[in-house]
């Protein structure tokens, strides 16, 4: 097998869990968003009708898509905005760099965007001389520090603030020792501020594409998006085919939830629409595929790109909140990476990375059936014989066995036995991964058919 | 073939059947929508001032002007001690900045500025401190409503600001004032 077990969840996980109290701190800093969104959201009485219309917008958008796509590209251009098509992350990057070469450009400031982090870009940019200035506080943090993000909302949640002051203290030479989040963040500004001033570019991601007005919707809390597009004379967004909505009416009902469900906030601070470059300036936007026509072929898979990237699946996770961001093998984690990037996971083991709980069903904005795509992807797995964890070897004799009543009957009463009959220490190791955190159970007196025999029968 | 093509050729594939647009039917909350504003504004960090209108505007502007205070005024009646700079860049020394603002949202107390009062786009996120003037009659209830009602014509910049910018990307502690302005202050008229 050419999959190393090094990239397996289960193995990265246990790296992130040998800290228990960081693992708990971890979690408990996540739950505390799920306790803000889980007040904004019931101090709306409109809330379930909010994630209903949601869905059945997405829904009809993305059964609509190509006609919504065709309707906001001859709008853009309208705008005087300029619009590129890419097929996948390399056409996307090599699109950006051709338009950042023509202007000459030597210094890009960039803020949030899941898109360029999926398309690789950045390093991309960076072999060719281009600077990429991250300027998401958060994701500045984690530049400095040479690491992916761990959270799609809070890419730095992984770190302390004591980790984060060493961090400015060598990079941007804030004092010694300093973690006051207060002064971290002022340096930060002061340092990005010289960032957007010099910067011959801007990028952003788009959080809504609106079809009938040829305008992109970008949200913020920080402001760094719009500090940085309206500072150089051009602009660069990069989107997801799955980013269009059909009108304002529909960006409306999405800026209601987006915010709320991933920080509890009732908007974002800064709710961008760019109609257009402004004056003297050029803008781009650029249209990624990337995998997503081929989801929007399985009807299961498709109901991800409903995802507005809220972050509020992961911060419900038990999983996610337990095994941390690094842990998933893809860039995006939790809930929804597993949803969107399981087809591409080459160790086959992040659909195990979930305990089908449903919460995430359960908060998410727009009605993604995130534990039912979840589990759709264990079935696809097994489907193209790359079940991980030996369970291609296992699983098919557990299947066979529990569909003989005799073979099922009679290994239930010895194991019924041998758990009341010999210690725990011997009967343990047989219980595998499952039993290493667990106590084995205690043994019923018969059967639940028999039971159901003597008592119902 | 181009990548647009086979992009919307691969459409055509997709799996699911065509699901019609739902009615975006949704009753607003209409009591009090002064009071609904100031107390979501207060929670996303921003302060209402009710009296005194642009009057008491143009005191605490000439308080700041007093302390050498760098103040670009957009509202018509507001006098500052700057004008619209030829360059968005020349903006980065400025205090403060007075906004228009056409529309507020009782729900969420965000507040619809468009870029026909901005000068330069980059004016209400460059400037340390904002301040916005909104007239009562402006806000409505949500957003919604909102969309209905803002401007944003083509080739337009238009953004909806509620609160100064802020920030809990450091072990999730807020700290107010980001990239964006550090305050933020709105003035009823």
């Amino acid at each position: 097998m050419s999959t190393s077990k090094s990239n397996v969840h289960a193995h990265k996980a246990e790296i992130f869990c040998k800290d228990e109290s960081r693992v708990d701190w971890h979690s408990k800093a996540l739950w505390m968003l799920r306790e803000k969104r889980d007040r904004a959201a019931g101090s709306l009485p409109e809330w379930e009708q909010l994630r209903h219309i949601g869905s059945e917008m997405k829904l009809h958008t993305l059964t609509h898509l190509a006609q919504y796509l065709e309707e906001f590209e001859q709008n853009c251009v309208a705008n005087n905005i300029k619009v590129h098509w890419a097929k996948d992350g390399a056409e996307h990057n090599q699109i950006v760099h051709q338009i950042l070469a023509k202007h000459q450009v030597k210094k890009v400031v960039k803020s949030k965007s899941m898109l360029t982090e999926e398309c690789h870009m950045n390093p991309y940019l960076e072999d060719r001389g281009i600077e990429v200035i991250d300027t998401d506080l958060g994701e500045r943090i984690i530049q400095l520090a040479k690491m992916p993000p761990s959270h799609i909302v809070v890419p730095a949640i992984h770190m302390k603030k004591e980790e984060v002051g060493d961090l400015f203290h060598e990079k941007l030479g804030t004092n010694a020792g300093a973690s006051d989040p207060l002064y971290l963040t002022r340096a930060a500004r002061s340092h990005l501020r010289e960032q957007f001033l010099s910067a011959d570019a801007a990028m952003t991601g788009v959080n809504m594409a609106v079809a009938d007005t040829g305008a992109v919707v970008v949200c913020t809390n920080e402001g760094n998006a719009d500090m940085g597009a309206n500072l150089p004379k051009l602009q660069l967004h990069s989107m997801g085919i799955d980013k269009v909505v059909p009108d304002l009416d529909s960006a409306a009902v999405l800026l209601r939830t987006l915010a709320r469900n991933a920080t509890g906030q009732p908007i974002t601070t800064y709710s961008s629409f760019y109609r257009g470059p402004q004056e003297g300036g050029e803008m781009h936007v650029i249209i990624v595929d990337n995998g997503r026509t081929e989801m929007l072929k399985d009807k299961i898979l498709a109901e991800s790109l409903k995802c507005i990237r809220c972050g509020g699946c992961l911060n419900t996770c038990p999983v996610y909140r337990r095994s941390g961001g690094y842990s998933y093998n893809y860039t995006i984690p939790g809930p929804i990476g597993i949803a969107v990037g399981a087809q591409n996971d080459d160790t086959n083991s992040i659909p195990w990375a979930c305990t089908l709980c449903g919460s995430c069903t359960y908060v998410c904005p727009t009605k993604v059936p995130l534990d039912k795509i979840i589990h759709h992807h264990r079935r696809l797995k097994a489907e193209a014989g790359k079940l991980p964890y030996g369970k291609s070897s296992y699983m098919p004799l557990v299947g066979k066995f529990m569909a003989s009543e005799t073979a099922l009957n009679c290994s239930m009463g010895i194991a019924r036995t041998a758990l009341k009959i010999l210690p725990g220490s011997v009967l343990k190791p047989f219980s595998g991964a499952w039993g290493k955190y667990r106590e084995l159970p205690v043994a019923p007196n018969s059967s639940f058919e028999a039971w159901f025999k003597k008592n119902r029968g | 073939m181009s990548s647009k093509q086979e992009i919307l050729n691969a459409l055509k594939s997709a799996a699911i059947s065509p699901q019609a647009m739902p009615c975006i039917d949704i009753a607003p909350r209409i009591d009090d929508l002064v009071g609904q504003f100031e107390t979501s504004l207060n929670t996303v960090a921003g302060t209402l001032h009710r009296d005194g209108g642009l009057s008491a505007l143009q005191t605490t502007v000439d308080e700041h002007i007093a302390k050498g205070m760098q103040i670009i005024s957009m509202v018509d009646g507001i006098i500052g001690n700057r004008e619209v700079s030829d360059t968005a860049h020349e903006l980065k020394d400025i205090d403060y900045a007075v906004i228009p603002g056409d529309l507020g949202v009782a729900e969420n107390g965000a507040i619809w500025v468009n870029n026909k009062s901005l000068g330069h786009r980059v004016t209400p996120f460059i400037c340390e401190n904002l301040l916005l003037v909104i007239e009562a009659k402006s806000i409505v209830a949500n957003m919604h409503q909102a969309a209905k009602l803002m401007t944003l014509a083509t080739g337009e910049f238009g953004t909806f600001i509620a609160g100064p910018s802020k920030t809990a990307d450091i072990e999730q502690a807020l700290v107010v004032g980001a990239h964006g302005a550090c305050s933020l202050n709105v003035y009823l008229t």
